[in-house]
Parts: C-alpha cells; structure tokens; sequence
C-alpha cells in the first residue's frame, strides 16, 4: 500500500498533492532547537574535553522529525499538527537526559529514536489503514501472548523482572509491543461485539460473558505472565487499559465496577501470594525502615526531586546520578533535580497536551474501530505516563515501567513510535472527513 | 461511544493534576525539609565542594582554615593543639567534633543559599561557607597553655558581664589536623586527650565550693561574717573526724577570717547551720548538677539528694567533698555570677558570622542572663574572696597582681585517683570584674600553691588585651 491510500477513496482525486502543515513546522523547529540546545549545554558543562560525537547524532535523531512532517506534508495528510512537535519536545529532553545521565547511551538512544522515526515512516501507509486490526485481531492477541510466554521462559532477568529477550546480542523488552497488540485484539474484538453487549433490555451474565469471555482469557493470561515476570506496572496497565476500552465501547458501569473489584482482590492476593508484591508496597510506604537497602531507591528519588526546588540545579549541576536507574525508571526525578518544579511541571503539561490531542482525535474519529484504537492507545499512554511519573515520585508505590518518549530504551521507542503511526493515520482520516475536500491545510490542530 | 472517550481522557488529566499537585507539595514546599535530611548524600557532596569558612579569634586571628591539597579540600589550624577541644576537628571516618560540628552549616554557608551563589557555581568558582568569629582570644588562650605546662587540667576565663568566654582550655591535647591519621593511638592514649576537661571533666570541688556554702549561710540567715568559731583543728560528725590542712589549728576565728584561711572546721559547722536543702538549694541555683548550656556539649556534674544526705554527708559537702562533683566551666561561672553582682550571664563562644566578603551576618553580645544570688549576697561573698586573695595569711595571696584588686578561693579536692585535685576559681577587678577564672590541675597539690599562680597569670594577660585592645569586636 501507499501513503496515498491513506486517504478515503471518494476524496483522493480532489486531494491536493501537498499540505503546508505550518503549525507543526514551526512547533517542531522549537522542539528540536530546545533538545540542540540542551545538548550543548550539557556537554559543555559537563564532557567539554570529550568529542562532540555523541551531540552530532542526537542532533541527526531530532532531525528525524523534520523529514517525518515532510512526508506528512508531501503526502498531503490532514493529521493533528500538535502531536508530532509534542513527541519531539520529549524525545529532545529524553535525548539531554540520558546524555547528562550517562553520556555513552546518547549515540545509542539516537539510534533507536531515528529507527522509531523510520518505523513510522514505513507503517504510515501500511499499519495505519486500521482494517488489520479486526482482521486479525486473534492472531495479535496469539501473538501478544506467545512473547509473554517466551519471556517468562527463555527471557532473562534485569533488576529483579524478567522482562527481557535476548536478540542476536539486543536486549528487547516485549512487554512494550505487546501493549500495542493487545489494544488492536481488544479494539478489533470490541468492534464486533459491543453491538450485541449494549443490547438494551434483559440479558443473561452467561451470554454476556461468551462474548467478553475471550478478551477476559486474554488479559487475564497476560496478567499471569507479568505477575510471574515481576513486571507489575505492565500488569497494572494492561489490566487499566482492558478496562478503559470495554467501558468506552460499551458504556456499562456494572463491566468497570465488576473489573476493579477483581483488581483489588487480585491486588491483596498477590500481595499476600508474593513477597516482590510485599516489598514493593512495604517499601512504598515506610522506605526510612531500610534507607540503605530496599528503601534506597525510592528514597534517593524524593532527594533528587526536592533538592531540585522550584527552578533545579541547572543541568549537570546536581547529583541525580545518585540514584539507581536513573536513565530509565528514575528519568522524572532526575529531571526535576536539573530543572526542578518548571521542569517536571513542563514535562507533565506536555504529557497532558499529547493526551488532550489524542482524546479528541478518538472523540471526533469517523468508525468504531478509530475511535477503539485511539482511546486504547490514549488510555495506555496516560495510565503508562501515571503510573511510572507517580512511582518515581512516590505518590504511589514504584513499578519500571518506561515513561514514553523520555524513558532510555529501544523497544519503547519503537513501539511508541509505532503507536504514534496509528494516531496520525486515524487523525488524518477524521482532518479529511471535518475539513471535507477543499482544506489544504490545518488539520484538528487549528 | 464520543461521551464516554471525554470522560476517560477526563480522568487521565485528572491522575496528571493530582502527580502536578503532588510535585508542587514535594519539590517546593517541603523541597528544602525534605533535601535537608542527614541521610541526602547531595550534603556530604556539596560539603566537599564548599571552600569552608574560616573560623577567627576575637582578634580575628585565624583559628581554623582550609586549604586546597591534592585536588580535595584539607582543614588547616594554624595555632595546633592550642584550641583542640575548643575548635574540634573534620575528618572522613570519624566524623565532626567542637565548633566544627556544631556551626557546620554556617561554616558551608548553607542557610543563605542564594541565587548569587548558585550563579558563581554554574561558571565554576567553588563557593565559599561563612566565617566565624569567636569571643577567645589567643593571647589568653596561650597564657594559659604556657601557665599550665604539660601539667593535666583545665582554664576556663570569661567575661562575666556578658558571658563571653576568653579561653577554654584543657590538657593534654592534640592536633586537630592529624586526627584522621592519629585517631586510634589518640583515642587509646591513657591521658585522655580526647578528654575536654574543661566543660565536661567533673571533679570534686573541694574548698572552692565555700563561696557556695557561704552564700547559702548568709542567705539563711544563721551566721553573720562577724560570727566567731573555734577551730581546733579537727571536728568529729556522726562518727568521722574531719581536719584542717595539715591538722594546723586555726583558734578562735571569724568567718570572714576562716574563709580567707579555708578554714574546714568552721565551715563543717557553718555547714550543719545551713542545712542540706539551703546549701544544695544554693548550689543549684549557682549552676551545679545541671549541664550548661553552651556552645559545646557540657558536662552536668553531680549534686546530691538533700533528703539522703546525712549529717555525715553534709559535713563533707561542706568542704567541698563527698557526692559532689563539678565541671570547671561551671566554677568559672559561679565565680563571674558571684563578680557579676549575682546575675549569670549564659556563656557563649561564637560572636560574629561573616559571609565571605566580610559582611556581617550575625552578631551575638551575650546569649541571655540569669540573677542566681541577691547582689548583697554577692557583694558579700566577694568582700571575702578579697580576703583570700589580700589578707597577710590568706590562702589565695599567690594570684595577686599589682594594681588590680583580685577576688579568689582556692581549693584541694581530695580524690582516690592520687594527690588532691587543686582548684582555684578568682574574678578582677573585684568590683565590676571584666575576666572571671577557673582552674584546675588534676592531682597536682595545693590549690593555693600550684593554681592560684596559674589563675593570676591568666587573669593579667586578659585585663591588659581588655585595656589594650578594647571589647573587639
């Protein structure tokens, strides 16, 4: 297929070949100027005897992002023109705090960035044209299931999960694709059934659950895995993001009252079952009873954000580098160090900004099934971007799981980008269908 | 199925408001109490970076400074083992000690972290903490170092006006700057450098307890200073006999007489007069049993139940003896609130904070006062301290110092470590004395003998930097 095909039949010929997108370009250039920007900084405050390689190729990696918006444009796409800048404003900031944090993943963080953008580019024409999901809505959830399965068994174990595939020397961390393809196997399988579980009148639990029944096994199943896996907060997601589509598809309250009393249940069975489900939440609560050992991680977190203060050090000024993991699960708090309370609260907005674009891409999405995806994968990215940002700061209790777009990671930036894909392919269908024939430009962005 | 995507996205922002909420609450509201905590090693780090203030005398001689040596920060004490306790230390392993520890965020300049600072960091110029400057001063300091010798025990000298301390001293001692690397052989060592004598060494305090006893006496009443009593030379109570130095008998004596000469007799009787409870109520009033507060930590010292205390108890305390013990701060501070007109003033150490350019953070005149004795009583007992010092046979005639009235009382505290402890407290001038002394030699003999000397020699030194000098700062 191609990027044209995109675009709904009945408009293709009316179609200009070209849409300015002026929204988005000069969004984009602040983004990318403020990650240039930020490199530099750090590299002069803090590697200013070292090679300027490494800031080269996140500079090529945001530069990614201007050759996306010209194949948006050059393919005439009437999608949100927000989105893409928000998602470069964060990949910048990633980029400058993976350099700041550990300067020899920058070149590799680069890398994965540039890939996203590439599988982006490829699965603009292909996956976005939705129709696979319900096609294949199965097999996703087969496949989902299989790589859970291979983790558990064959994966190999880093920072007490084992959430990890070996690959021909990469480690990848299937737990973020299979978040994907479970929101296609819900979305597709939602499409088709919501119909008959919004039937008004009388209706029998047992029919009800034959047709929630499937997706029932599916989620449960992968919630298995992970709580074998330790992989909590991915639990904790796919459970919410299973929750969030059967209420949006089919509006019963009895679903989501029935889903989150199973959860607590199941919640105060794991942590009675398991002891990795008892630490966690001991530690949550009262990290001073072992400062230096289960509590260390957590604690450090809550000095590296409060010594940050309202304005942060300045990058490469303060200690985040203190912190276990401070690259991946404690990337917020080390933001709000260097950059303090303006930093997190900017990183929060932006979280904030992507999630109110992609709602009101699903809000005003043409089908079913585009409005499916996009609330599952706004749902997702919200629940996923709470629950990391909340853990790290201890509002709630701490899971690793990455922040998207700001986490160090190659198997999040490519599933992420991926998700980015599919938004853009639905969003560009709802701009065509607001705008009708004639809009050259300004998609639901104006 | 568009209703219901608003309300999830709703309760998406929702869970951010309450993250953004909870980020402000935690990095800016409580930010400063939560990163303050002892267990944040961002404050060891930034201590390391911190060019530590100095620490200065009264003069603003340099007591303490730091020095760059090896690409890490060393303390430097340019005057050595002279203000060890005083001063305290810095190492890695064994932590913090003395003034070091107790105005180590002054000294690193913490509280007044300001935008400035954080600038001048950015472009790399290594901030500097806050200087100290202290109410001692070296030259008195020294005058009592060189006056005690390698001889163990402790001076104490202050202001009795305002509680200002001019030297604290203790020996043996040690060196400040080779701590990290001396510390076992330091700590093991059985003279107990370690030891500050001075504010937390407790001793008996023998005959230097009288102006107490006399106090309490001549508050309750029972016995005029032109009251007469016969010393014969020993007096037996409740079955133990209590003699005077070298059983000398003192005859038929007033009590002005029998304290000049520290007559045991006449004040064991004095003493049975007073009462347990006057004497210990006085006693407590002075200070004693209690730790003062102070700059560094204090020792409390030991008074002892009235109620337990029987007549044999009491003859003992009387003379200074028996379940009593003191620390020599303490005894400075009796006899400057005894100078001072009854009123003791809190003694203090630290008088003045500058920030690196000089400016003048803090200044402390005096920490805050106390009237402990009626200024009669006080004018009293000071008539007679005189006497030791002045009259032809008085015990305490060695700290007597041309052209300046001295008012003093010697002990010789009998002790199961050895030779009697020997004490010897004294204030000048005596009428609005500006310097108040305590010494101690530790099993060195006969107060008047062996401490008075030491007392007058430091008392000189500071009246003639106070004449010279003035009050600075």
């Amino acid at each position: 297929m191609t990027v044209d095909s995109l675009r709904l039949p009945s408009s293709h010929a009316a179609r200009a070949a070209l849409t300015l997108r002026t929204s988005e370009r000069g969004l984009l250039l602040w983004a990318i100027a403020l990650g240039v920007l930020g490199l530099a900084v750090v590299h002069l405050a803090v590697y200013r005897s070292e090679p300027w390689v490494p800031v080269l190729a996140g500079t090529m990696a945001l530069g990614g992002f201007v050759i996306v918006h010209a194949a948006l444009c050059a393919s005439g796409s009437d999608a949100d023109e927000i989105v893409l800048p928000i998602v470069a404003g964060l990949s910048s900031l990633s980029l400058v705090m993976i350099y700041r944090l550990r300067p020899e993943y920058l070149s590799r963080q680069s890398a994965w960035i540039a890939l996203g953008l590439l599988a982006l580019l490829a699965t603009l024409g292909t996956l976005a044209d939705l129709r696979w999901v319900r096609r294949y809505a199965y097999l996703s959830a087969a496949v989902g299931l299989a790589l859970l399965v291979l983790t558990v068994t064959v994966g190999v174990e880093r920072n007490g999960a084992r959430q990890w595939l070996l690959l021909g020397g990469f480690t990848i961390e299937p737990g973020e694709i299979v978040k994907l393809l479970l929101v296609a196997f819900f979305a597709g399988v939602l499409t088709d059934t919501r119909g008959m579980l919004m039937l008004p009148g009388p209706r029998r639990w047992s029919t009800d659950l034959a047709r929630v029944g499937p997706m029932l096994v599916v989620c449960l199943g992968a919630l298995l895995l992970l709580v074998f896996q330790r992989d909590l907060g991915l639990a904790l997601l796919y459970f919410g993001v299973f929750l969030a589509m059967l209420y949006v598809a089919t509006g019963r309250p009895d679903y989501v009252l029935l889903g989150l009393a199973a959860f607590t249940l199941g919640a105060v069975l794991c942590y009675q079952l398991f002891p990795h489900v008892r630490v966690r939440i001991d530690v949550w609560l009262n990290p001073w009873a072992d400062p230096t050992g289960r509590g260390y991680q957590i604690l450090q977190g809550l000095y590296s954000l409060a010594s940050g203060g309202v304005v942060g050090t300045g990058l490469g000024a303060g200690h985040p580098e203190l912190m276990p993991a401070a690259h991946t699960d404690m990337i917020f708090p080390a933001i709000g160090e260097e950059l303090g309370a303006a930093g997190t609260f900017c990183v929060v907005s932006l979280y904030l900004l992507l999630l109110g674009r992609i709602f009101r891409t699903a809000v005003r999405a043409g089908g079913d099934l585009d409005t499916l995806v996009g609330a599952g994968l706004a749902a997702a990215l919200g629940l996923q971007t709470f629950i990391i940002l909340a853990g790290s700061t201890r509002l709630i209790p701490l899971t690793g799981i990455p922040a998207p777009f700001l986490t160090y990671g190659g198997s999040a930036a490519v599933s992420n980008f991926l998700a980015l894909a599919l938004l853009l392919g639905i969003s560009g269908r709802t701009g065509q269908r607001f705008h009708g024939a004639g809009a050259h430009h300004g998609g639901p962005g104006r | 199925m568009a209703g219901r995507v608003a309300s999830l996205g709703r309760l998406l922002a929702g869970l951010l408001s309450v993250l953004l909420a909870y980020l402000a609450a935690v990095q800016v509201v409580w930010g400063p109490q939560i990163a303050d905590a002892p267990q944040n090693p961002r404050l060891a780090i930034a201590a390391q970076r911190i060019h530590w203030g100095r620490i200065l005398d009264r003069h603003l001689a340099v007591l303490a400074d730091s020095a760059e040596a090896g690409g890490h920060q060393v303390r430097r004490y340019p005057t050595g083992a002279l203000f060890a306790h005083l001063l305290g230390y810095r190492t890695q392993r064994y932590g913090l000690a003395g003034i070091e520890l107790q105005y180590d965020p002054a000294l690193l300049g913490l509280p007044a972290r300001n935008p400035w600072q954080t600038i001048q960091q950015a472009f790399g110029r290594a901030p500097r903490g806050n200087d100290l400057v202290l109410t001692v001063d070296s030259a008195v300091q020294q005058a009592a170092s060189q006056a005690l010798g390698d001889r163990r025990g402790a001076v104490v000298a202050l202001d009795p006006r305002t509680g200002a301390v001019l030297a604290l001293l203790s020996h043996p001692s040690f060196d400040p700057e080779i701590m990290e690397a001396q510390w076992p052989a330091i700590a093991r060592d059985p003279s107990a450098p370690l030891v500050d004598r001075a504010t937390q060494g407790e001793y008996p305090p023998g005959s230097s307890f009288k102006p107490i006893l006399l106090a309490a006496a001549l508050a309750r009443g029972r016995v005029t200073q032109q009251a007469e009593f016969d010393c014969p030379g020993s007096i037996t109570v409740a079955g133990t006999t209590i003699t005077d130095f070298n059983n000398e008998s003192h005859g038929h004596v007033t009590l002005a007489q029998a304290f000049a000469l520290s007559c045991n007799v006449t004040f064991v009787q004095v003493g049975l007069l007073t009462g347990a409870q006057a004497v210990l109520r006085t006693a407590e009033a002075l200070g004693l049993g209690r730790a003062p507060q102070f700059d560094l930590p204090t020792g409390a010292g030991h008074l002892p139940d009235p109620h337990a205390l029987g007549k044999r108890g009491l003859a003992q305390i009387a003379i200074g003896q028996g379940p009593l013990l003191v620390t020599p701060l303490q005894m400075a501070l009796v006899a400057a609130a005894i100078g001072n007109h009854g009123v003791m003033m809190r003694p203090f150490l630290l008088s003045q904070v500058r920030d690196p350019d000089g400016r003048i953070l803090a200044t402390y005149a005096q920490r805050g006062s106390r009237e402990v004795l009626p200024a009669r009583l006080a004018a009293q007992v000071t008539r007679d301290m005189i006497g030791v010092v002045e009259s032809v046979n008085g015990t305490g005639t060695a700290a007597q110092i041309a052209g300046v009235r001295v008012a003093g009382k010697t002990g010789t505290a009998e002790n199961p470590h050895g030779p009697p402890h020997a004490w010897f407290i004294a204030f000048a001038p005596a009428v609005r004395p500006s310097a108040a002394v305590a010494v101690l030699l530790e099993n060195a003999g006969v107060g008047g003998e062996v401490a008075a000397p030491v007392a007058r020699r430091v008392l000189e030194v500071a009246l003639r930097a106070q004449s010279a000098g003035g009050n600075r700062p």
